[in-house]
């Protein structure tokens, strides 16, 4: 049942999951606010694309629960995934459809009517500039184009939460330029933006928040101020302070293991760093 | 680029677009997607490989003709050999439900194999799963798919066999009306069996779906050569009298049992092929029995449509989710918990030492330099570590074998040595087109797909031609081992003469040679960097005309060794009289035309590696990356 309560736009609560004997994700707790940039931060294999399939109804977490806008995602996939707009890390495009064909069955999958989705197909036309091409084979179109193509037809719907993995790749600056004043348009919005990505300039410049995940764990999550504030960067770059954080050779930041993290994007959120070892208690929302 | 106001227009709040669409309507946006793409496709066909559909075209009407007029022959001589109607229905109601019964075993497979490929590893698959359908919708929207693909070689195979007997048995207007919707209802059943077992064991036995699929296969086989050998165990003497058909008739009765989908096609089809008058066991006429086997075969494909579709709704997301989670464990340990057994640690340690000793020993070979032997070991890696190339090549060899080890050797009636000859030169050529497939979908391919990744290669200090010797040099060593082989079992089954078998182990050379020097050489003169798929390069232009060319170079090969030694052994057998004919055939003459036979095929093999290869050499050199 939808809750009538307001809710964070993402909810993960003690979410695990296992590939097998390996844990992917483990007790993975936090939660998204709406109106947020989130940025989710990790080295190759730390967890973050599965943390991302699961959030998007892909794979299902062996415990724990995520909802999305209130809606359980393994219970309610397709609730879920209306209010969602996922941009994977690899774009999917039907090679034999046009780009305007393929964003015309993505809007009538998601329920417009046929003059809505002609409104809302020339309107991304126009931001994404796909007006050249929109009418030629998707198989013809680069890698840039076709990542335009995926941002135009997950924005079709005006999605509540924005998921993206590894955006950026294969963009040329400019559209690098847009997306990210897209991501904070959305957000300005009221909706939500969950980006992962190893581009930590990217993270700097967009995010409110930053989630670094580590081995599975969540290791850290606050805002760049935050990290300021607390001491947690000294005199460190972001670059810096990930390194240290996630490299195993490198010096972890002193920190009270016993310290949670609170992962709403309220200003009065306080950020905490876990060492990757340490067991993590049940976070609450901030 | 966008300007501020464009975003701040994209940033608009929007009204109702989170309202979901009606089942109806993402039923009816998913036909129409596929309509689209099916449109495309067809339209790119047409303006882009009109040979390869014109091809296909032409080879479809030859099948359907070729298998109407045998069965047409067959039909009309079983009427005329059993004159009795009762028993001649008995034999024909026994032939179509034993051939739809191994029919609807093979559909149900086949279509399990494919609604795996894709509802679980399909390229879309993902971006449906995270579209706001229903995941009852995913899967019925593949399951369609699933039917169309596996049961229209089915339509093809079955329709001149059915139309056949319409026409032998002088069936009325109805039987013809009636025969598209019994073989659409019946495809469906096995279908949806195929789907819920593709979906039971991925959903509940994630790591022991290949262990599963191997044991279908082994029992089936071993069902078949069970049925087989029945079948072939009488005696010679008691060949087609009645004894015999009831034997026959009273081994195959497990075909006939009341629960089968096959016996109710079977039984539908000919009651709509009978005359107007009804049957003694009923009052109803003939049409109206047809029409409810029609009713029964329909209404049990729409229930396990039905059940198909709701466990699809039920569990194929926790089945993709469960396969995609699986701890990916590294070769060979696939029965990781039984390791403690001493043979299965054994049967997991073999196969990558005689791997690494295929690998020393090609590396030793005193062919090429060593860079050119270390490229065919690397494509060889590739091959073994590649399941979809060793899986088609172990299936369809292992056919192939399989025929060949049943083969019979005459025993009956048929004692003529220059039949003998003409099977074998047959078994010669089908082995050959079988390899001829593969070259043009495995080899032909590689070097488009070594274009893909040149700068590794090109950046290497490496010749280009080693490059090109090297495909060759796998192909050739790919082929000939399996090739001869095959045709020496299949000699030695029909007990060929030693010269004869010489002659077709030359020819199996010939056939490796040129096949190879076809598929490489056209392969380089005719890439394609565009696509990542080697089975759509292969399906391309270059990869039809490289088919057209092997199975022309085949015919050519196999019929200047054939036909001279046809000659020979019907005059060495006193079969055919030694005369100067017109084409001067007495006994000097066919060994002159022997000789020359062997010689023009040698040389033929010759220029079918030389030529395209030159080609190839050529086109290679000047081709820029």
């Amino acid at each position: 049942m939808k809750r009538s309560t307001p809710t964070p736009m993402v909810e993960f609560s003690h979410v695990r999951r296992c590939f097998g004997q390996t844990t992917a994700v483990d007790d993975l707790s936090l939660a998204i606010q709406r109106g947020e940039v989130f940025a989710f931060l990790g080295p190759n294999g730390a967890g973050k694309t599965t943390t991302i399939k699961m959030m998007v109804g892909l794979l299902h977490p062996s415990q724990g629960a995520i909802q999305v806008g209130g809606w359980d995602v393994v219970r309610h996939p397709r609730q879920a995934a209306q209010q969602i707009g996922y941009v994977p890390d690899e774009p999917f495009l039907y090679d034999k459809l046009t780009g305007r064909e393929f964003l015309e069955f993505v809007a009538r999958i998601r329920g417009m009517s046929a003059e809505e989705t002609q409104q809302r197909i020339a309107r991304q036309a126009e931001v994404f500039e796909l007006t050249d091409f929109l009418d030629r084979l998707t198989e013809t179109y680069s890698h840039g184009m076709k990542q335009r193509v995926v941002f135009a037809s997950v924005l079709l719907h005006d999605p509540p939460l924005l998921v993206a993995d590894e955006p950026m790749v294969g963009l040329d600056p400019k559209s690098v330029r847009l997306v990210k004043d897209l991501m904070r348009a959305h957000a300005a919005q009221g909706k939500t933006v969950f980006i992962s990505t190893h581009t930590l300039a990217l993270a700097e410049e967009i995010a409110d928040r930053i989630g670094i995940i580590h081995r599975g764990r969540l290791i850290f999550v606050g805002s760049l101020a935050q990290m300021h504030q607390e001491g947690l960067m000294q005199d460190k770059n972001l670059e810096e302070f990930f390194l240290q954080l996630t490299d195993g050779q490198g010096r972890t930041p002193k920190l009270d293991a016993s310290e949670t993290f609170s992962a709403a994007g309220e200003e009065a959120a306080a950020s905490s760093v876990v060492p990757p070892s340490a067991d993590l208690p049940t976070s609450k929302e901030g | 680029m966008a300007t501020s106001w464009a975003i701040r227009k994209q940033a608009e709040p929007s009204a109702d677009a989170l309202s979901l669409a009606s089942l109806s309507a993402e039923a009816r946006a998913l036909w129409r997607l596929r309509y689209q793409r099916f449109r495309w496709a067809l339209r790119i066909v047409l303006a882009e490989s009109r040979l390869r559909l014109a091809l296909i075209a032409v080879l479809s009407l030859v099948l359907w003709g070729v298998i109407f007029w045998l069965c047409l022959d067959g039909f009309h001589f079983l009427r005329a050999a059993v004159a009795h109607t009762p028993t001649h229905d008995q034999i024909v109601h026994h032939v179509f439900g034993m051939y739809l019964l191994a029919l609807m075993l093979m559909l149900t497979i086949s279509s399990g194999i494919l609604l795996y490929g894709m509802l679980f590893r399909g390229p879309d698959i993902a971006f449906l799963l995270t579209l706001p359908v229903s995941t009852e919708r995913v899967f019925l929207h593949k399951f369609q798919e699933a039917v169309w693909l596996s049961s229209w070689a089915f339509v093809l195979l079955s329709s001149p066999m059915f139309v056949a007997y319409g026409l032998a048995a002088q069936s009325p207007w109805y039987y013809y009306a009636v025969l598209v919707p019994f073989l659409a209802a019946f495809s469906y059943i096995p279908a949806a069996v195929g789907a819920m077992a593709c979906l039971v064991v991925v959903r509940w036995f994630p790591g022991a779906r290949m262990l599963f699929l191997a044991g279908v296969i082994v029992v089936l086989l071993a069902g078949g050569a069970w049925v087989v050998r029945g079948l072939s165990s009488t005696s010679p003497g008691d060949l087609l009298t009645p004894n015999w058909f009831q034997s026959i008739l009273h081994r195959l009765r497990f075909s006939q049992h009341r629960m089968l989908p096959s016996w109710w096609v079977s039984m539908g089809i000919l009651e709509a092929s009978q005359p107007k008058q009804p049957a003694p066991w009923t009052t109803r006429p003939p049409w109206a029995e047809s029409l409810l086997f029609l009713g029964l075969t329909i209404s049990n494909a729409l229930f396990f449509r039905q059940v198909a579709g709701a466990a699809g709704g039920r569990w194929y997301r926790s089945a993709y989710s469960r396969l995609h989670t699986q701890q990916h464990v590294s070769r060979p340990g696939f029965l990781p918990r039984l390791g403690w057994v001493a043979p299965i640690r054994l049967l997991r340690q073999l196969p990558p030492q005689l791997a690494a000793a295929a690998d020393r020993f090609l590396l030793r070979l005193p062919i090429g330099s060593s860079a050119t032997r270390l490229l065919v070991v690397k494509d060889f890696r590739l091959f073994r570590r590649d399941p979809v190339q060793w899986s088609q090549f172990l299936v369809f060899f292992g056919l192939v074998l399989f025929y060949f080890l049943h083969m019979r050797p005459f025993s009956y009636d048929i004692h003529h040595a220059t039949w003998v000859n003409m099977v074998s030169f047959l078994n010669l050529s089908v082995v050959g087109l079988l390899l001829s497939t593969f070259t043009t979908r495995f080899v032909f391919p590689t070097i488009s797909l070594e274009g893909r990744r040149f700068w590794l290669l090109g950046l290497l200090p490496l010749r280009r031609e080693q490059i090109l010797w090297s495909k060759f040099i796998y192909a050739f060593g790919g082929s000939i081992l399996p090739c001869s082989l095959l045709v020496l079992l299949s000699d030695w089954k029909l007990g060929i003469s030693p010269l004869i078998m010489g002659i077709h182990q030359l020819t199996a050379v010939l056939l490796a040679l040129g096949l190879s020097g076809i598929s490489v050489g056209l392969g380089a003169k005719m890439p394609n960097f565009r696509e990542t798929s080697p089975a759509r390069i292969a399906a391309g232009f270059g990869g039809t005309l490289c088919l057209v060319l092997s199975a022309l170079y085949i015919v050519l090969v196999v019929a200047l060794t054939a036909l001279p030694s046809h000659f020979w052994l019907a005059f060495q057998t006193g079969q055919a009289a030694w005369s100067p004919g017109p084409f001067g055939l007495w006994e000097q003459s066919i060994r002159f035309w022997m000789l020359l036979g062997i010689g023009c095929s040698v040389l033929l093999g010759l220029a079918a590696a030389v030529i395209p290869m030159r080609m190839g050499f050529r086109a290679f050199h000047q081709m820029e990356f």
